[in-house]
């Protein structure tokens, strides 16, 4: 460990909450004895503190921009100029015993150096091709939302398990002393198994802030009025008569300390009130946005009606990763278009478009794009043939997610599906794989990071996963 | 699935002898028998059909698996979907697939009926016997765990029975209270190490109490034990043990650890999670078990097969029965569209459950091979799955969009005097029935206008998602009641089938890969093979003398071990459900087996084991901070000291109820979830349609309405729902003790999701234990924490008016001490800064000293000590 991360971690052991969860970490010191086996001893103490990862790497810091409802790949990043020529073909010659194939409404255009195929529906992101890494050759087990989206959460569908941010956390920790290291903002309802840490610690699961409602899959309400994480404020005391109650909290605490000698439960409720004090201030003022320029509000679409909501996200998605966050989920919803796909898909793009194009943007300019993994993608992909008129049906043998920043390669496309976009053939990649790539990326291998439950070794990709290394820059 | 092929030493003679007799090993001979004819006739007339018309949605490689059917190999055909088998050799009125296409019930294929001839096909391919080349090609899976592994890992200590032996205090002697005491002492004369002192004895009333009944010590309780200890420490343990042993606080708390283990819920959990209206029953049961110091081995074998143990009278059989819903609470993935994958998983969610539960073995990692670490092969996982598969489980439920895999319930055969649901007169079960009707043909209308997509859009889609939920629950609340409109009392359990099967094996665990039938039985390693079952039953009667017979080794081992977690701070064995190979050892196995057999011969009584570690003096070691011992054994392995603890979740609820003089102790009649009835709460599922829009139904408020009126009321209160997202039927306020809150698994209540609850969906032998900020925004500023602070601040001003006094009195309330002098003046200084900040607002006088005090409350509720269990 080099000098300074050592004094770092020193230094940090004051606020940082290093004493905090010494209790907890007896408990688990043994069953994250594989991983931790490298480390200092020293880093034990919190479970939270900032860990090396397994080899070097550039991404530090993870934006998932998760979209509900499966959107539809081969009329936004697939580009499949079979489909359209073999419109309206049906029957037992195409895979499956397909319905009649539609083309997709919308044109593709070649972007950026690259040259990469982007649809027309995403005029501002395709500005940012040279950024995107297309995968175009996903497919996962599940053929159904809620199970597809906790697979591509937690790699398991069947089991509850812990999710990629809870490894992501349990592996590198956070640099954070006021925040969670892993937040979901805008997350679906309750759909606590997807940010959930499962058997890991529950200091590794998400944070909820603001709050997704809706009485169906994916849709979506802003959570820009609810209260964003619970009882982050009291509604009785000022600020400073609070903090005099928590020092005559801490005083009690340290009385109990003269009295009865050390003890690591005690410092580590000591730390918690420290935190939790910062966290109630830092948290509403990264999540306000008025201080920021109207010149960034603009970058993203932020004002504009249709914009607004999800440039809010990514705008504060930023603010995170700027404030050492280490994992940030979004949320976006409404991608199940079974019908009336015309109408509704550019609307659904036309939401995310600017505001992801102004995050790439905003990232770029202040040199954070290199050290945050931007993710793009939903639980799966859409068919190529029709269903009710002009909808498309669920697929999860062939759909395309996309990452940029991070040390990914930009203006790389990966992967293929077939002729008509229906199935991945080519360097097919699994969430298990997807996965593994990511964790690769942030410099750990899935391999190695493991954690001990029920007498044996768990892992996010179980027994699966291959790194796809051709992406990395 | 490689399959070895070479036949050498395989695990099972059985499966040699079956498999020899076949001639051609990996072949099912018999069912592939078909003449040429009847190949040419299925591969001319009936295979093109199929893929040309139905693998796009029902094949394993097409797009989706609709209705959980697969027809592309014979096996899947012939156990067909969610409607029953879709082809039966020589059946065509039992064979849906013949309706199907003939446009009865369903209308299959969707695009357009098959041509005459056709169809005429398919009559004289079902009248054949549906001769079917796409077989599986018959799978044996061989065991790499030989009958010789077996054997030598029978040696393992936990395989072993446990056996007496002596243990020799030596020089400490003198120390020894108890036999338990012999054993942990014995071991401290090999490592030099010497005890520390006993705990205080305000510290040990505090301990016993929150370790036996959850909650802190009455003044009354606290100030007797102080007074008889002085005389004699041993009498005042028993005293107070004996009086906390026998009250109904007992139950409810260890009731719970049990509950942790049974992966205790009130919801199904996974995508949907639809309540169980019912589960509470099984609570309730559980904590009479214990508060009845039920045996042990009686609880178990209830729990596994109460619904086939002779009952004496109709109570013992309700009780019998609700105790089987320890096999039918857990998490259930009801969005699951294939009934076979729906039941491979409950069965094995049963089988993970109940040997990791009652054996601390893992026997569910063999589903999909041998287990990794121990002596189980796969052969052992397919040989209990036969047992479950032959037992049906009942968790109720309604068929919706959300729901496609409910079940039935069990009707008890003693019905609540009193029941939970309001009783319906004959008429409101006539209105409903309507009601039902209306909405059934509302939801049919909505469907196709979403099909033709004839009205606006997103709407129809609302408006299928909501009426699809209201006829859901108008269904079920119709079959709630009987004929007469009377609640019908029911539990969760489960049921032997009528046909008892041997399950195959599965390759990979797949369920479309079967592979060679297992005959059923136990785990090969802990069986001497004394069991024989019959072919009459399931074999879960069998299976529970099995796993609570003496000669088992596991199951008292387990058990004990928990119990000594529970009043140590850690297990003889350090991972409690996993006495596996791959587990930690013992630290004392001595001990450990003493008190298994202590707890065998005490009719396997967990009091009895309570008990006996409670009046050990190692149970009263101070945990007080000591460098030197800390340094020498940092995880306390030897136990020359306490352990410090943090209270449970519950504990640290309950405590600040009860000091506050707000706890209601008197168990709830059902739960918050059983009042809901059986309603989406997941987070993809519709937004629970409130119970009071079905109570509308009501005639009184119903006659006063137009049909429009009612049908707007209803809407109206579906859309407030859906408008209210915060306020949530399961965070009302709620003053009964912890366990009876409301669990579901999509939503745990805040007091206790925040100090690392046991997670609903996972048999949890140890609960986490953190200290994080969130548990700290919790007290500091929860709505909740402050009523139960100005609670107890009215208690303290009731109490006294002198001031200082009830600062005294609030230490003695929640410490269970008196405060010390530098205690009381920071608890000065803090009233006196606070005075003077508050008092530039409006506020009287005394408004403000009660304001200060009840922070001052909320304080203590708050710091180290009130949490921490010395």
């Amino acid at each position: 460990m080099s000098d300074s991360r050592r004094s770092f971690l020193q230094t940090a052991s004051a606020g940082f909450g290093y004493l905090a969860f010494a209790g907890l970490s007896t408990l688990n010191a043994s069953r994250a004895a594989g991983f931790y086996a490298a480390l200092d001893q020293e880093e034990l103490g919190n479970p939270l503190a900032p860990k090396a990862p397994h080899f070097p790497s550039k991404a530090k810091h993870v934006i998932f921009l998760c979209m509900q409802g499966g959107p539809s790949h081969v009329d936004t990043f697939d580009y499949k100029p079979q489909l359209n020529s073999d419109m309206g073909k049906t029957g037992s010659g195409l895979r499956g015993g397909m319905r009649r194939l539609m083309a997709s409404p919308w044109k593709f255009q070649q972007r950026g150096e690259s040259g990469l195929w982007i649809s027309e529906l995403f005029p501002e992101l395709g500005k940012h091709a040279d950024n995107l890494c297309l995968i175009r050759s996903m497919h996962c087990d599940q053929p159904i939302h809620p199970r597809a989206m906790t697979q591509m959460h937690t790699g398991n569908a069947q089991f509850v398990r812990p999710s990629l941010g809870a490894w992501t956390l349990y592996g590198l920790g956070t640099e954070n002393e006021s925040l969670p290291g892993y937040i979901a903002l805008n997350p679906q309802a309750a759909a606590g198994q997807n940010y959930g840490s499962a058997f890991l610690p529950a200091i590794y699961q998400g944070t909820k802030v603001g709050r997704q409602v809706g009485p169906r899959p994916g849709v979506s309400r802003a959570g820009s009025n609810g209260p964003a994480v619970p009882d982050l404020s009291n509604p009785r005391m000022t600020r400073s008569s609070q903090r005099a109650q928590i020092d005559f909290i801490q005083k009690l605490n340290q009385l109990k300390i003269q009295r009865d000698g050390e003890d690591s439960h005690v410092e580590g409720i000591i730390e918690s009130y420290e935190l939790a004090f910062r966290m109630q201030d830092k948290l509403p003022e990264l999540m306000d946005l008025s201080g920021e320029s109207q010149k960034t509000q603009d970058l993203y679409g932020i004002g504009n009606n249709a914009t607004d909501n999800f440039g809010r996200q990514c705008l504060i998605a930023r603010r995170f990763v700027e404030a050492g966050v280490r994992f940030i989920e979004l949320s976006h919803g409404n991608w199940d278009h079974h019908q009336r796909l015309r109408d509704q898909l550019p609307d659904k793009c036309n939401e995310i478009d600017k505001p992801i194009a102004g995050l790439l943007a905003d990232l770029k300019a202040r040199g954070l794009l290199d050290e945050t993994l931007v993710i793009w993608g939903g639980e799966f992909g859409r068919t190529p043939d029709a269903q009710n008129g002009d909808g498309r049906d669920h697929n999860n043998k062939g759909y395309t997610t996309w990452m940029a920043g991070g040390g990914v390669r930009g203006g790389f496309s990966y992967g293929a599906t077939d002729e008509h976009g229906g199935e991945a053939v080519e360097d097919k990649c699994h969430v298990h794989d997807w996965h593994a790539t990511i964790l690769n990326l942030l410099g750990l291998d899935h391999e190695k990071l493991t954690y001990r439950y029920a007498g044996r070794n768990f892992r996010l990709t179980d027994v699966y996963g291959n790194v796809i290394t051709k992406i990395r820059a | 699935m490689s399959c070895r092929l070479a036949l050498g030493r395989i695990a099972c003679s059985i499966l040699v002898a079956l498999y020899f007799a076949s001639g051609r090993v990996g072949a099912f001979e018999e069912e592939t028998r078909l003449t040429p004819e009847q190949v040419q006739f299925f591969e001319a007339k009936i295979r093109p059909v199929l893929i040309e018309h139905c693998y796009r949605c029902h094949s394993v490689d097409g797009q989706s698996v609709r209705g959980g059917l697969v027809v592309d190999n014979r096996d899947a055909l012939l156990a067909g979907g969610e409607s029953g088998p879709a082809v039966v050799p020589g059946d065509l009125q039992e064979s849906v697939l013949w309706h199907a296409i003939n446009y009865r019930d369903y209308r299959m294929p969707p695009s357009g009926r098959l041509p005459s001839n056709v169809i005429e096909d398919f009559k004289t391919w079902i009248e054949m016997g549906a001769p079917d080349p796409r077989v599986q090609v018959g799978v044996v899976i061989h065991s790499r765990v030989s009958p010789e592994d077996i054997e030598q890992a029978r040696s393992f200590w936990s395989f072993c029975k446990p056996v007496r032996r002596v243990a020799d205090p030596g020089p400490h002697r003198t120390w020894v209270r108890s036999d338990i005491d012999r054993y942990v002492a014995s071991v401290w004369n090999d490592q030099g190490v010497e005890p520390t002192a006993d705990c205080d004895a305000e510290t040990l009333v505090r301990r016993i109490t929150f370790d036996v009944v959850g909650l802190p010590p009455t003044l009354e309780q606290r100030q007797k034990f102080l007074n008889r200890s002085k005389k004699d420490m041993d009498a005042a343990i028993s005293d107070l043990m004996e009086e906390l042993l026998s009250s109904p606080q007992f139950g409810e708390t260890w009731g719970r650890h049990w509950l942790d283990v049974a992966r205790y819920a009130e919801s199904t959990g996974k995508e949907a999670d639809v309540t169980f209206p019912h589960a509470w029953r099984y609570r309730d049961y559980v904590i009479r078990s214990f508060n009845d110091d039920k045996p042990y081995d009686q609880f178990i074998r209830e729990q596994i097969a109460g619904d086939l143990m002779p009952a004496a009278d109709d109570k013992q059989w309700n009780e019998n029965l609700i105790a089987t819903g320890f096999l039918a609470i857990g998490p259930k993935s009801l969005a699951e569209q294939s009934p076979r994958q729906f039941q491979a998983d409950l069965v094995d969610e049963q089988i993970d459950t109940t040997t990791r539960a009652v054996l601390g073995l893992s026997v569910g990692c063999a589903r999909c091979h041998d287990h990794k670490f121990d002596p189980i092969p796969q052969s052992d996982y397919y040989a209990l799955a036969g047992i479950f598969q032959s037992t049906e489980t009942f968790f109720g439920g309604s068929r919706s969009q959300r729901n496609r895999q409910p079940s039935d319930l069990i009707i008890l055969p003693v019905q609540d005097r009193v029941p939970i649901q309001p009783r319906l007169s004959v008429e409101q079960l006539t209105i409903l029935k309507q009601e039902l009707a209306e909405k059934e043909k509302e939801l049919a209308e909505a469907r196709r206008a979403q099909r033709t997509g004839s009205t606006g859009g997103n709407n129809s889609f609302l408006n299928v998602a909501i009426l699809d939920q209201m006829v859901s629950q108008l269904a079920s609340r119709v079959a709630s009641v009987d004929s007469t409109g009377r609640p019908i009392s029911f539990c969760m359990g489960v049921q032997d089938r009528e046909s008892v099967r041997n399950a195959r094996i599965l390759v990979r665990g797949e369920i479309d890969s079967p592979a060679q039938e297992v005959p059923r039985g136990f785990v090969q390693v802990l069986d001497a093979g004394t069991y024989r079952l019959p072919n009459s039953g399931s074999g879960r009667l069998e299976l529970s003398k099995w796993l609570t017979s003496r000669d088992n080794p596991l199951t008292a081992r387990v058990m004990v071990n928990r119990i000594w977690q529970t009043l140590i701070g850690h297990g003889i064995v350090r991972e409690p459900d996993n006495f596996g190979m791959s587990g930690p050892q013992p630290t004392h196995p001595e001990l450990l087996d003493h008190l298994a057999i202590e707890f065998m011969d005490h009719r396997w009584s967990v009091k009895h084991v309570v008990r006996s570690i409670i009046q050990s003096r190692v149970y009263r070691l101070s945990s007080r901070h000591d460098a030197g011992r800390l340094e020498a054994d940092p995880e306390n392995k030897l136990l020359a000291r306490g352990n410090v603890r943090r209270l449970s979740a519950e504990a640290i609820r309950d405590a600040m109820l009860s000091i506050s003089g707000q706890l209601e102790t008197k168990p709830p009649k059902a739960s918050s979830i059983a009042s809901l009835g059986p309603v989406v709460v997941g987070p993809n599922g519709p937004m629970p349609v409130p119970m009071a829009s079905v109570n509308l139904l009501n005639p009184a408020a119903r006659d006063s309405m137009t049909a429009e009126q009612r049908a707007e009321a209803m809407r109206g209160a579906i859309r407030a729902g859906a408008r209210n997202p915060n306020i949530n039927p399961l965070e009302i306020p709620d003053y009964h003790r912890s366990v009876y809150l409301s669990i579901s698994r999509s939503h745990i209540p805040r007091a206790l999701d925040a100090f690392d609850f046991a997670e609903p969906s996972l048999v949890i032998g140890t609960r986490e234990v953190s200290h994080t900020a969130e548990q700290a925004l919790y007290v500091l500023n929860n709505p909740f924490v402050l009523e139960l602070s100005d609670a107890l601040a009215r208690r303290l001003t009731q109490h006294t008016k002198d001031p200082r006094e009830r600062v005294v009195h609030a230490f003695r309330l929640v410490y269970g001490r008196e405060p010390t002098r530098a205690e009381i003046e920071a608890a000065n200084q803090f009233f006196r800064k606070g005075d003077s900040s508050t008092r530039s607002g409006n506020l009287k006088r005394d408004e403000i000293a009660f304001r200060l005090l009840s922070q001052f409350c909320q304080a203590l509720f708050g710091s180290a000590e009130f949490r921490i269990l010395k």
